[in-house]
């Protein structure tokens, strides 16, 4: 297994009295996609902005493939891509000016066909790019902005609320460059709100809360927390168990309708239900939303941390 | 890769350019028109009305410097140090030298640093940008003096030696590269273009009638001293006197310890 792209160690950072990021420390795999969940003024940011060297740490230490971020930055900053969660474009400036003088700021030559396929999948015109950028919508400069980060193709991929923004059909086409890039070997490190997207493009979510990380987990571990939904409906009424298996939570009945949180294997409770006159029944899959909202608000710190990416 | 210090000069050039040649054009443009002013009074003997015409209190308070304006020369080379001259050019260096913070407070600079750069990188661009301008604009002014002295003036008129218009042109260059330094300094330091941009003005300005006062209210005279423009002396200039290049260093000092200063702040500061 390859060493970490990205290492966070005992991270902190205090603005004075308020404290931004406080002991944060996780490994982001070669390869992975990686999720940094957390509601606003969590840290998310504030950690970007430490890897690209535009924020200094207080305490702690912030490395990017071996290489520390704030010691030895042009080089660490060499090998990624950025999009900021707020691109500062100018807008007398055309898209293609724009696109043109951060190519040339990047370590990589860009390759103009690569550039033309991204431009292309995201469905930017060849006359949208003339433009001066104060014509653009809000949409149009986030996809300029993952253009300009990906245009390079950098071995890691710094993504700051990627699909703000951005129309059903874009953001679509988001995942799938995401996907892409993730087939080609690279890493990407987004920051997000949006839990069905984390859900369906990341192997890995890390979750902050007020500065401190509560949660790091594969995808489909934290999914298992929440234990699936199970929804019977009985052809008449059944009188509910003295007692139910393992790993089943009774949620509501009714005489003739059970409602279930199943954790684990379901062959128990198939097997109670075996016997009673079954008229349908309905097993919902946990969706991650369902156990992240829970962290946001929990206090207490989870105890469930891994350094293994989803396979 | 070519350096990303020339990159992003090149780009602020680019988007300064509009403003540079506009100026250029018109410092140029007023230069070229003292000549012939002085051509005229030259040509219907203002000049030896002129001194009678100012009140006796005034000339007591100018200094018999003021004669040295009622000039050819003096008339000339009034266009490298009248106010709105100082103004514009100091007010293009301060626009320039706060291009960082601009660069901040938009978030642009978060995706120029995000590249492969170093930080002081963002302010040698902005010193080769504000360089350059500066020297635009004295070629200009100086270009357009000599053009106008050499096409349209009488061949009998005093005409200013060269080397008193590059002393004028040298001298206006540093008091403006001297508040670039101070308003790079600023602009290193906070996050709004406005705040380091006014910061530095009201310091030019505050300086500027320090050293008027200075001028004219012994009691002041000391004081003055710590005014820039305390070194900024362009009437001995006109009376023939060399550059003062004691002068000349404390602006540039002065500068410099700006632009040292910008460096240092600037490569700890946070984005």
């Amino acid at each position: 297994m390859s060493g970490p792209a990205i290492r966070l160690e005992h991270l902190g950072k205090r603005y004075g009295r308020l404290t931004a990021l406080k002991d944060v420390s996780l490994d982001v795999l070669e390869g992975e996609v990686f999720g940094f969940l957390g509601l606003n003024g969590a840290g998310k940011t504030t950690t970007i902005r430490i890897l690209l060297d535009l924020v200094r740490p207080t305490s702690g230490r912030a490395s990017i493939f071996g290489a520390d971020c704030q010691t030895r930055g042009p080089e660490v900053r060499a090998q990624l891509g950025y999009l900021p969660g707020e691109p500062g474009f100018y807008g007398d400036m055309t898209g293609e000016a724009t696109l043109d003088l951060l190519g040339r700021l990047a370590h990589t030559r860009v390759d103009p066909a690569s550039r033309a396929r991204l431009l292309d999948r995201l469905e930017f015109a060849a006359s949208d790019l003339r433009r001066p950028m104060r014509e653009y919508s809000t949409g149009m400069k986030r996809k300029l902005g993952i253009v300009q980060a990906l245009q390079s193709d950098p071995p890691l991929l710094v993504l700051d609320e990627p699909t703000e923004g951005l129309d059903p059909l874009m953001q679509d086409a988001f995942y799938e460059l995401v996907a892409a890039s993730r087939q080609r070997g690279r890493t990407v490190f987004m920051s997000s709100h949006v839990l069905p997207e984390v859900e369906r493009v990341c192997d890995r979510i890390g979750l902050l809360r007020g500065g401190e990380l509560v949660l790091l987990s594969p995808v489909h571990e934290v999914r298992s927390l929440a234990g699936r939904r199970v929804r019977v409906s009985f052809a008449e009424d059944v009188t509910p168990p003295a007692s139910w298996p393992d790993g089943c939570d009774l949620v509501q009945t009714t005489p003739r309708v059970w409602e279930l949180r199943v954790h684990g294997a379901l062959g128990p409770v198939v097997s109670l239900l075996a016997t009673r006159p079954i008229a349908d029944l309905d097993v919902q899959m946990p969706h991650l939303e369902e156990v992240l909202k829970k962290y946001y608000s929990d206090s207490e710190r989870v105890a469930l941390q891994t350094n293994a990416p989803a396979s | 890769m070519r350096s990303a210090t020339l990159v992003l000069a090149a780009h602020s050039l680019r988007r300064t350019r509009p403003i540079v040649i506009g100026m250029a054009l018109v410092l140029g443009g007023f230069q070229f028109l003292l000549t012939q002013v002085a051509t005229f009074l030259l040509r219907s003997g203002g000049f030896s009305l002129m001194p009678s015409l100012i009140p006796d209190f005034l000339r007591q308070m100018a200094g018999p410097s003021m004669l040295t304006f009622m000039s050819f020369t003096g008339v000339v080379a009034f266009g490298y140090f009248h106010p709105i001259v100082i103004a514009s050019h100091l007010g293009l260096a301060i626009a320039i030298a706060t291009e960082p913070a601009a660069e901040i407070e938009t978030r642009f600079a978060d995706l120029t640093l995000a590249r492969p750069m170093v930080r002081h990188q963002v302010i040698t661009r902005t010193i080769v940008v504000l360089v350059v301008a500066e020297a635009v604009l004295l070629l200009t002014m100086m270009t357009a003096t000599w053009t106008g002295l050499a096409c349209c003036t009488p061949a009998d008129a005093p005409r200013p030696e060269l080397a008193t218009i590059r002393s004028l042109a040298i001298m206006l260059g540093t008091v403006t590269l001297c508040w670039g330094g101070l308003a790079l300094a600023a602009a290193s330091a906070v996050r709004r273009r406005a705040t380091a941009s006014g910061t530095a003005a009201v310091a030019a300005l505050a300086t500027y009638l320090l050293d008027y006062l200075g001028r004219i209210w012994d009691p002041a005279r000391r004081l003055s001293t710590l005014s820039p423009f305390h070194y900024f002396e362009p009437s001995s200039l006109v009376s023939g006197a060399p550059l003062n290049v004691r002068d000349v260093a404390v602006l540039l000092g002065i500068g410099l310890a700006g632009v040292i200063a910008s460096y240092a702040i600037f490569s700890r500061r946070d984005m």
